[in-house]
């Protein structure tokens, strides 16, 4: 294969099936393998070794935890157990004996939660400063409008994102690059979507692809057109807040209808700095439900509290349940 | 769902079904890395006993900078390097390593098992740390203490030579190829 011919190299193409390459690398890999024919072979032949591989399945004997195990944890929480005792009881005498020793005591803890405190709120300066405010409007478009209509299609399955509505972000919001014929829309959100008080409020790298059913798309999407308009009319966040709330007052915005949901199951999707790809999953939207309810953020519960709306002005819960495949089929990392 | 970090964490504090759950997510992924780089079965339920008794053991060096998918792995990783030492320490000794398992074992299994075993040992351990154990370049890099860039072109190199030997065995067997690629939602029987 010719690097002339091709803007990405063999090893790159093989990183972009695997979810390892950051988000405009990925973009650009998507759209030229859709092109490329020769590009498609040697991704189905990746594809066919990954298959083949996972021939070789191993099936585990289903046991509980061996006694062995079971023993030597007793033995462990018992001496953690212990030791927490004998410092209470250690704290105690020093407490009663020394009075003088319980205020150095005091002081050093005081002292020591200020500097716990101070790198804390450091760490979060450092962090926030890192997208303190809107960058460039550029940043934030992808130069390629064709490679925004893959990126934004691949949230979802082919047999739904292909006769889904599409949106694209131009300099003064969203606009449709189709019509759709099945009521679902499909877009790449930015970051702006994120929740008020997070440090990536204003990161231009984030690229989030989803695809809302019918029910989403008549109730949620018009937040994600309603905050983006308000970031291009240059609003600060107390406005847009403000904005939101009143709109959600008048029914200018509508609680999630039911069924709201939305796929983002995307492989070139970039969420945030510490997510990255992510997983591919499902959200579902309600209006606001205790996470009790769905068992989400339960031991061993596959359903997650989503925290975009979270403390913020729009009145929401959003569920998160990870899918086993990207939209292209490939199978998922484990989380 | 908790991440496996924050469990681990409350493991620390002393909670017993923090650690149930982890060994509930990881016991057949653990499994399964030992069945396929030992071929035997006993040592790898064994090796997944020892792989969480070290959990515990260390429970409380554990500092959730690393992941804890990543510190479990690098725990397995030592634990295949010790068993295979001593492998060829009593292979030295005159006594032979017990030969792979394969009674029952699917033809296409051992076909996949052969061509793998044709890679080079580092390279092979980078293809199924990927394939099987679904780690990320980084987390490889990490766990072998190896550039990334290496990870991703030592992948590249040992898919390809992958793909090479699986087509020339598919020309000689086609049904074993086609068996093998076949969807098998629960394919049974390695042992």
């Amino acid at each position: 294969m010719s690097t002339n011919r091709h803007p990405i190299e063999q090893e790159e193409l093989m990183a972009y099936l695997d979810g390892e390459l950051p988000t405009d690398q990925a973009t650009e890999a998507m759209s030229h393998l859709e092109l490329c024919p020769e590009c498609r072979t040697l991704a189905a032949d990746f594809q066919d070794v990954s298959q083949t591989l996972m021939a070789w399945e191993v099936e585990s004997p289903e046991v509980g935890i061996p006694s062995e195990i079971n023993v030597a944890l007793g033995e462990r929480l018992q001496k953690r157990k212990a030791a927490k005792v004998n410092w209470s009881n250690l704290e105690n005498r020093v407490i009663t004996r020394r009075w003088l020793w319980a205020g150095a005591l005091a002081i050093v803890c005081v002292a020591v939660g200020l500097q716990l405190t101070l790198t804390s709120r450091n760490r979060n300066e450092d962090r926030s400063t890192v997208y303190p405010s809107m960058a460039s409007i550029e940043q934030y478009l992808m130069p390629d409008r064709n490679t925004e209509i893959a990126m934004a299609r691949s949230a979802a399955p082919e047999a739904i994102s292909s006769d889904a509505k599409i949106l694209v972000l131009g300099w003064r919001g969203y606009e449709p690059a189709n019509q759709g014929k099945n009521g679902f829309v499909c877009m790449v959100e930015r970051s702006w979507m994120s929740p008020f008080n997070s440090a990536e409020f204003w990161n231009p790298r984030v690229r989030v692809p989803m695809c809302f059913n019918p029910a989403a798309a008549r109730s949620i999407l018009p937040l994600t057109i309603k905050r983006t308009e308000m970031v291009l009319a240059g609003m600060s966040k107390a406005q847009m807040i403000d904005s939101i709330r009143a709109g959600f007052a008048n029914k200018e915005l509508l609680a999630p209808e039911p069924g709201a949901m939305c796929y983002m199951m995307s492989r070139a999707g970039y969420l945030n700095d510490t997510l990255g790809h992510y997983v591919p999953h499902l959200m579902f939207y309600f209006p606001l439900t205790d996470k009790s309810s769905w068992g989400a953020d339960l031991a061993g519960s596959p359903v997650t509290l989503n925290p975009q709306f979270r403390d913020g002005p729009e009145p929401i819960t959003e569920f998160v349940i990870p899918v086993g495949k990207w939209s292209d089929g490939t199978a998922a990392p484990v989380m | 769902m908790t991440s496996d970090e924050a469990l681990m964490l409350e493991f620390q504090g002393g909670s017993r079904a923090a650690f149930e759950e982890l060994f509930a997510r990881y016991r057949k992924s653990l499994y399964g890395f030992f069945w396929r780089r030992l071929n035997n079965p006993e040592r790898a339920e064994d090796l997944v006993q020892e792989t969480f008794l070290a959990v515990i053991r260390a429970a409380s060096r554990y500092e959730p900078r690393a992941l804890v998918r990543t510190y479990l792995y690098g725990i397995a990783l030592k634990l295949v390097a010790a068993e295979r030492r001593k492998f060829l320490t009593s292979s030295t000794l005159g006594h032979s390593a017990p030969e792979p398992k394969t009674d029952g074992t699917p033809e296409f299994v051992l076909w996949v098992r052969q061509a793998m075993e044709k890679l080079n040992s580092p390279d092979r351990e980078i293809l199924m740390l990927r394939e099987y154990e679904q780690l990320s370049y980084s987390d490889i890099a990490e766990l072998l203490r190896i550039p990334i860039n290496t990870v991703r072109s030592k992948l590249f190199r040992s898919r390809l030579e992958l793909k090479g030997y699986l087509e020339s065995e598919a020309k000689t067997n086609p049904a074993l190829r086609a068996s093998a690629v076949q969807p098998h939602p629960r394919r049974r029987g390695l042992q």
